[in-house]
């Protein structure tokens, strides 16, 4: 089902809608917002000088430094009162990245997300069990509202406690799960040693994945686990620019459908900044053109796709973004987590029993991402006893979880002992 | 008091042998060794009879390494004579970390090696009861 007329627009029509309502929205930045104007008048741009969607590109890009700059309010283009809903992802040393709604932003969000669920296969007929964690992050609340919405019965079920999850399933009829995609494959494997088959004991037929990027050989093997008739689509959203809601899968499984009434996108080469054609392969750069606390002019995402503009054969012709292939930067997704090494490495810089090297290793366990930090030892008081060395290692992990929002393993070894880089150095190794 | 020296090393193939393999091409000679069965890593605890060379040298071989004290105290050889020291340490409310031990000593009795959360009282309440205490001379041979 297509939940709203704006996803089968003519290409005319949605140009017209998006060239509008980008004006409005670059008029209130650069009244409102201080530091936006700044990039504008460094770049020599007025917003006068934007007289068709081509001049979009004369426009200066935001990046995430940008919001914690600015933070916590500095990019908002309301007042304080107007908001009625707030959000915040990690960020460096404590500092989040802070994202607010008015009304009119919740009402948006809600109708983005509503026809994100419908391309999944979502009706009024689901029972909806959400297994993002709820909190400040947007997964969560973002699936609730949008399910709710539709009329779908939403069990907000939030991450862990799994056989818990299970029991919800069976007894509330669960239809339809959310979750990042490892773990709604290791919600299925701790259903089959509960000895209960996913796919024929549990009635859950439709997935809705998002926050980390679902590959196809996750997909084949959440088909294998769930049971091949399972509609499993992903879709893609950033808290910056809405949460969930930015674009997703319809059932053709060709790219995610972007709400292109809210949402321009532009794919560009991420060294130079230059546009890129349609089908061209670069960095995903979003505009936000209706929301009103905190609209993001040309956000680049960081994450690499191509944009296909014919229209797709499930009737939508919005443009459609290609499964992600990758980032421009260094970031890792765990567990649904955007996580920085530049991150890590601040914490890690902080602790004086340790040395300035470090090796990060992200790879995948029973579905689920674990991250292991190897750091050197350097204050060698420490060894007159195995209680001071094991406070080092829940110190360093406390201070992780405080600025990233996860579980560490931490694992103390000799010093000199890892690696040295000439060059630049590589600290990640992702096994996944 | 005696000085040991605590060594930090991973739980690898060879590791201690690592150690030991500086000790050797350096004729130092080793009294006492004490390590466990931890997962990840491990403090490998060693009495020698150089401390400080054995230091620098483990330490120049990329090791960390740290020198402190702990109580070395003669054991006759029969039943119950452990329990007896331990008791007198448990009634002044002293904590015992950990105990190891020099078993050769060129026919003279063991050294049981004792650290505690407070050596020095330890160590005084142990010659008041009329323990022979050694001191690091005493395991140099």
């Amino acid at each position: 089902m297509i939940w709203a007329k704006e996803e089968t627009l003519t290409r005319q029509e949605i140009e017209e809608i998006q060239f509008t309502r980008l004006k409005a929205t670059l008029k209130r930045i650069y009244d409102k917002v201080p530091a936006y104007r700044n990039k504008m008048e460094q770049a020599g741009v007025t917003c006068d000088d934007i007289r068709s969607l081509d001049d979009l590109r004369k426009l200066p890009f935001t990046v995430k430094q940008d919001m914690r700059d600015n933070y916590p309010y500095g990019m908002f283009t309301v007042p304080k009162k107007e908001l009625i809903r707030i959000h915040a992802s990690s960020g460096t040393t404590g500092k989040p990245t802070v994202v607010g709604y008015t009304k009119n932003d919740m009402a948006m969000w809600t109708e983005c997300v509503s026809r994100i669920a419908c391309m999944g296969g979502a009706s009024d007929e689901d029972v909806a069990q959400i297994s993002f964690g709820y909190g400040m992050f947007t997964g969560a609340l973002g699936l609730h509202y949008g399910l709710e919405n539709i009329g779908a019965s939403v069990v907000p079920a939030s991450c862990g406690n799994t056989q818990k999850q299970i029991m919800y399933m069976q007894d509330f009829g669960a239809t339809l799960l959310v979750a990042t995609p490892s773990y709604a494959l290791h919600i299925a494997e701790v259903a089959k040693d509960m000895g209960i088959d996913p796919s024929k004991d549990l009635n859950v037929k439709i997935g809705l994945f998002g926050g980390e990027g679902m590959t196809e050989p996750m997909r084949e093997e959440m088909h294998r686990l769930w049971g091949s008739d399972m509609k499993a689509t992903q879709n893609y959203g950033m808290s910056e620019l809405v949460g969930p809601g930015v674009s997703g899968e319809c059932l053709e499984l060709c790219g995610m459908h972007v709400n292109e009434d809210h949402f321009i996108p532009e794919i560009i080469n991420p060294d130079t900044g230059q546009v890129l054609d349609p089908g061209e392969k670069g960095e995903l750069v979003i505009s936000c053109i209706t929301k009103e606390a905190l609209p993001l002019i040309r956000y680049r995402t960081g994450d690499i796709t191509r944009l296909f503009y014919e229209t797709c054969k499930c009737g939508r012709t919005t443009v459609r973004m290609e499964n992600l292939s990758g980032r421009s930067d260094d970031m890792l997704i765990i567990r649904g987590v955007n996580v920085f090494p530049s991150q890590i490495e601040e914490v890690l810089l902080q602790v004086k029993e340790i040395g300035a090297h470090y090796e990060i290793i992200v790879d995948r366990k029973d579905y689920l991402d674990i991250m292991e930090i190897k750091v050197e030892l350097c204050d060698e008081t420490l060894l007159d006893s195995y209680a001071k060395l094991g406070e080092l290692e829940k110190k360093i992990k406390f201070n992780l979880r405080t600025v990233l929002g996860l579980d560490a393993m931490i694992k103390l070894v000799a010093p000199r002992s890892l690696k040295r880089f000439e060059g630049k150095a590589r600290r990640v190794t992702d096994l996944r | 008091m005696i000085r040991q020296l605590s060594i930090f090393i991973q739980n690898e193939i060879g590791s201690v042998a690592r150690v030991t393999a500086i000790l050797k091409n350096n004729n130092i000679n080793l009294r006492a060794i004490a390590s466990f069965d931890t997962p990840q890593f491990a403090i490998l605890r060693m009495v020698v009879d150089q401390p400080e060379k054995a230091k620098t040298l483990l330490i120049d071989s990329g090791f960390a390494v740290t020198m402190s004290e702990a109580i070395a105290v003669e054991l006759e050889d029969k039943p119950g004579v452990l329990h007896d020291l331990l008791q007198v340490i448990a009634d002044a409310g002293i904590g015992v970390n950990y105990i190891y031990s020099i078993v050769f000593r060129n026919g003279k009795v063991p050294l049981i090696i004792i650290n505690t959360d407070n050596l020095d009282k330890s160590k005084e309440l142990l010659l008041e009861k009329g323990y022979a205490v050694a001191e690091q001379g005493d395991v140099g041979l």
